[in-house]
């Protein structure tokens, strides 16, 4: 009977899901596309109807903290488990219970709670050794914070600890780069050529050869080092200031809110939330210092004005209203506020958005997702990053002795056909690489690569051993 | 609907079907027989059709697919398929004729196993082989097969497999829908290729353990010989058949846990606990109802009797024995099989023992509430409580089933066919059985039907074996509408 047995030796990497909301359901959904194995557990049955029509994925219906349901799941062979449920005690206990069941799984765990921000350490390193804690307003502040400083970007990823930086921008109808074949970029600019490795037309992704043309509307990624940055976006769009912000306006006084005027207390940049509702004004006023709390509404053009919206830097809407922001990113705009940037939570508004000229926009659940899949890829992937559309995704790694990749030229490595490698750090020097590079061991790559191909670089990207 | 995607997706099948026609083409060639020719004809026929169609409306796949278009890939695809499927019948001999050659090859995909040969035996082998190999095909269902195999089909094969396979409790093996075909796949090729090497330990040449095993697996029910089983005369080998036709009655998914080692998976599952218990009282009485009166030993006739009833019940329709000849209650029983069939996720027809427990459990919670009134009771199979959304599409099912049961036996006696024939014909049809009664029991076969009726009976195998609800949304005119 063994031999019948053997048969059915699971090989793929299997990820259990508990909470089959907006998170749980997408990265469900972008797992199964990349051939993984998915199973989601969720206690609503609704939501579990909805996700298994649409994507290829097992669910069972059933509470993620109950250990029984766990073990219907197979948590035993899985390598990660994601507690993303709506409550963070169901996360808590979801990772507690996989602990006891399967110590070897990896687990990521949501925790919108802020009292949990001091324990992630104690959290990692006692029972239930939960690998990774995502605090979703936590990283969408960081998100902001990107945006704020990173002027005319619309999308930034960042790798080998900061000194890499993967942008998107907009070409804009007046950049000397519209209608522009790739080829002839250094005819228009001298210096800096930046490395463009994915252009997005239409949501549709293109991995750009010389012969391309870029056109107006067209989001560019290229990838540049810390120091070129600004020099680069500015061959993009030379309009674009760099001053540095001064003044911020938040309109909702959220879990968000709170995080963002905090940080921006710390960094004392002068900072007012405007928020509709009494009570939380008293309590932000009070946990608060610097930061001027209004009480009004965010769409009131005389508060508006007696603010001074016209001498304000960046508007962040941050409302529990995805609609309002929108409305109020629009109006502060017209009056003359220098940026915005909008938290536009539903998914299906994100392609919407940048069609009204609305460019910077964050949500707490895309940047859950993001951080998610940064930590979830195999092998020796440091971190990865999906860009816009999701068509995509951006990963740093390292480059082990044994891989197939290392010391020959990148031309005769065998690299799915939809991915290509980017660039290679080596000693924090970021080489671009053409098709007489040779990877050492121990460089970092940065690779991109269409979502299609994405199990097949991280085979490529694993040690050899690993498939006998 | 996108139709272009529905018809590219269907000329990929008809190509899949064509590139299966090279297995009988091979056995052809190598026992030298006419029907070669017919089969490099159909080949290249089917092969053309289905690039054409694929290569034509071809189209970008943009996400999933809807159900509706799953469910007009499924229902147009098995027709499609049944048609070049027949190809090989109608150039072979003068005997197939369009409706002959279709009705065959329907009764083929869907393990029917009606048949309208009335000398099997003198049919060249290629084309005997092409009879149980669809059946096999048919019997997994080619939808899943084509899941299993074509990577083509990635991404819209969550809805082609729940159109195709639409059993009343859905469950998913493995977390990705095309695991879970190679598994199934893989379960049904090592139980046929297991009985093939059983049956040649009988002393059966290759070929026909081969057919037999082909058509044994699905619950089909073609045979090479005229006489079907009892050809052979032997106890050993008729009870390697009853065994396989159990094995293939019963879920598949628990076979899969009983490889993976769960040895007590058929024990602990109520519905096929419910099976085997069935098939056992089902035997007994029978056994005991025709011995002394048909068969003078109680060994004959508990022989005769299993054979039957398992056949029956799973909806082979294989015979040992002219079980017209049996005591009128018998005869009943035989007939309640044919209704009842064998567990859902299984390759039989008929309506599956899940359903009838549900609605004899459904009954009972009836009859309890008059006694407790202000009872709070849930149907449950096994520990599991059942959806009152479960309960209303099988009680649908049921009903559908018996509508349709009468509505084509009324039109087939409209066309002038006796009583007795009428009923049996179209229960072995929708049930995909194979023998019914009277004219075409199990010692006659079904090329004395009308023109019409078998057009009618064709339709029924089919909505048998999509369970109904798929083909029959078909004729239903909300369906075409945009």
């Amino acid at each position: 009977m063994s031999y019948i047995i053997l048969l059915w030796r699971d090989r793929a990497l299997r990820i259990v899901i508990v909470g089959a909301g907006e998170v749980g359901f997408n990265i469900a959904s972008r797992l199964a596309l990349e051939d993984k194995d998915v199973v989601v557990l969720d206690k609503d049955e609704d939501a579990l109807k909805r996700l298994s029509d649409s994507v290829d994925v097992k669910v069972i219906s059933g509470s993620g903290s109950n250990p029984l349901n766990l073990d219907r799941a197979g948590i035993k062979g899985s390598e990660v488990l994601l507690a993303v449920a709506d409550s963070d005690e169901v996360n808590l206990v979801s990772c507690l219970m996989a602990d006891i069941l399967s110590p070897s799984t990896k687990k990521i765990a949501r925790i919108r709670s802020g009292s949990f921000i001091n324990h992630y350490e104690t959290l990692r390193n006692n029972i239930p050794h939960i690998d990774t804690v995502i605090n979703p307003d936590i990283e969408v502040v960081k998100t902001i914070e990107n945006f704020m400083n990173i002027p005319g970007a619309v999308d930034i990823a960042e790798f080998a600890g900061g000194h890499i930086k993967f942008v998107g921008v907009k070409i804009n109808k007046n950049s000397s780069f519209s209608g522009l074949k790739l080829e002839n970029i250094t005819s228009v600019i001298d210096g800096i050529r930046p490395l463009i490795v994915a252009l997005v037309r239409d949501e549709k992704l293109i991995i750009p050869t010389g012969k391309d043309v870029l056109k107006s509307g067209d989001l560019a990624y290229f990838i540049t080092e810390e120091k070129k940055l600004f020099d680069t976006i500015a061959v993009f769009d030379p309009d674009v200031s760099y001053a540095a912000v001064k003044r911020v306006l938040i309109v909702g006084g959220g879990t968000i809110g709170y995080y963002l005027a905090k940080r921006m207390e710390e960094r004392s940049i002068s900072c007012k939330i405007i928020e509709k509702k009494t009570s939380r004004c008293e309590y932000l006023a009070h946990k608060l210092n610097r930061t001027v709390v209004l009480h009004g509404d965010g769409s009131d053009r005389s508060l508006l004005n007696e603010e001074n919206i016209s001498e304000i830097d960046v508007v962040v809407t941050l409302t529990n209203d995805e609609e309002t922001n929108i409305l109020i990113s629009l109006l502060t705009k017209g009056m003359g506020a220098k940026k915005t940037i909008t938290h536009v939570g539903k998914f299906s508004y994100s392609s919407l958005v940048s069609n009204i000229g609305i460019e910077q926009v964050v949500s707490s659940r895309l940047s859950a997702v993001n951080t998610i899949l940064h930590h979830i890829r195999r092998g020796k992937i440091l971190s990865s990053v999906s860009i816009k559309g999701e068509a995509g995704e951006i990963m740093e790694a390292v480059a082990m002795p044994t891989s197939d990749v290392v010391s020959k030229p990148l031309r005769k490595i065998s690299f799915p056909k939809q991915a290509m490698v980017a660039s290679i750090i080596r000693r924090d020097n970021m080489i671009i690489p053409n098709g007489d590079s040779i990877i050492e061991p121990g460089d970092r790559i940065v690779v991109f690569a269409k979502r299609e191909a994405i199990s097949r670089v991280e085979k490529a990207l694993s040690v050899k051993l690993e498939y006998f | 609907m996108r139709w272009r995607y529905v018809l590219s997706t269907i000329g990929l099948l008809v190509f899949f079907l064509a590139t299966t026609m090279i297995i009988p083409s091979c056995f052809a060639f190598y026992y030298d027989d006419s029907s070669l020719v017919s089969f490099i004809k159909s080949f290249f026929i089917t092969i053309t059709v289905g690039v054409l169609l694929y290569k034509i409306f071809e189209c970008e796949n943009e996400g999933s697919i809807s159900q509706r278009e799953g469910i007009a890939v499924v229902s147009l695809g098995w027709i499609a398929v049944s048609f070049f499927g027949a190809m090989p019948f109608y150039l072979s001999s003068n005997e197939f004729t369009v409706v002959n050659a279709f009705f065959e090859s329907v009764s083929g995909f869907t393990t029917t196993g009606a048949s309208i040969l009335v000398d099997i035996e003198s049919q060249p082998k290629g084309l005997l082989l092409w009879r149980s190999f669809i059946q096999w095909l048919g019997g997994m269902g080619i939808i899943v097969l084509s899941i299993a195999i074509l990577p083509l089909m990635r991404g819209s094969g969550d809805k082609l497999y729940k159109a195709e396979v639409p059993s009343p409790m859905p469950d998913k093996l493995k977390p990705k829908i095309r695991d879970t075909a190679i598994v199934l796949w893989k379960v049904y090729a090592i139980f046929s290729i297991l009985e093939v090497i059983l049956l040649m330990i009988g002393n059966i040449d290759f070929f026909d353990a081969l057919c037999h095993a082909f058509t044994t697996m699905p619950t089909g029910g073609f045979s090479t010989m005229n006489a079907s089983v009892k050809h052979f005369n032997s106890l050993y080998i008729n009870f390697i058949i009853v065994l396989f036709m159990i094995f293939a009655g019963i879920n598949f998914s628990l076979h899969y846990q009983m490889f993976k080692g769960n040895t007590l998976a058929f024990w602990k599952d109520p519905e096929c606990k419910f099976f085997l218990i069935l098939c056992v009282l089902l035997v007994v009485v029978v056994s005991f109802d025709v011995y002394g009166q048909v068969y003078d030993g109680i060994f004959e006739s508990f022989h005769y009797s299993v054979f039957q009833v398992v056949s029956m019940i799973t909806t082979t329709g294989f015979v040992t024995a002219n079980y017209e000849l049996w005591p009128p209650m018998s005869q009943l029983i035989i007939m309640f099989c044919m209704f009842v069939g064998a567990s859902a996720g299984s390759t039989a027809g008929g309506m599956k023992c899940f359903r009838l427990v549900l609605c004899l459990k459904y009954c009972y919670k009836e009859l309890f509430s008059l006694v407790h009134p202000r009872a709070v009771k849930h149907i449950k199979i096994g520990e599991e409580p059942i959806s009152e959304e479960i309960i209303r599409s099988v009680f649908g099912f049921l009903i559908l089933y018996l509508i349709l049961f009468l509505l084509s036996s009324l039109l087939l006696a409209g066309m002038g066919v006796d009583f007795i024939t009428a009923t049996g014909a179209v229960i072995a049809s929708i049930g995909n059985i194979g023998p019914g009664f009277g004219l075409v029991g199990p010692m006659g076969n079904y090329a004395l039907i009308p023109y019409c009726g078998k057009w009618l009976l064709a339709w029924c195998m089919l909505l048998g074996r999509l369970e109904i609800y798929t083909l029959i949304v078909l004729v239903v005119p909300e369906f075409w509408r945009k």
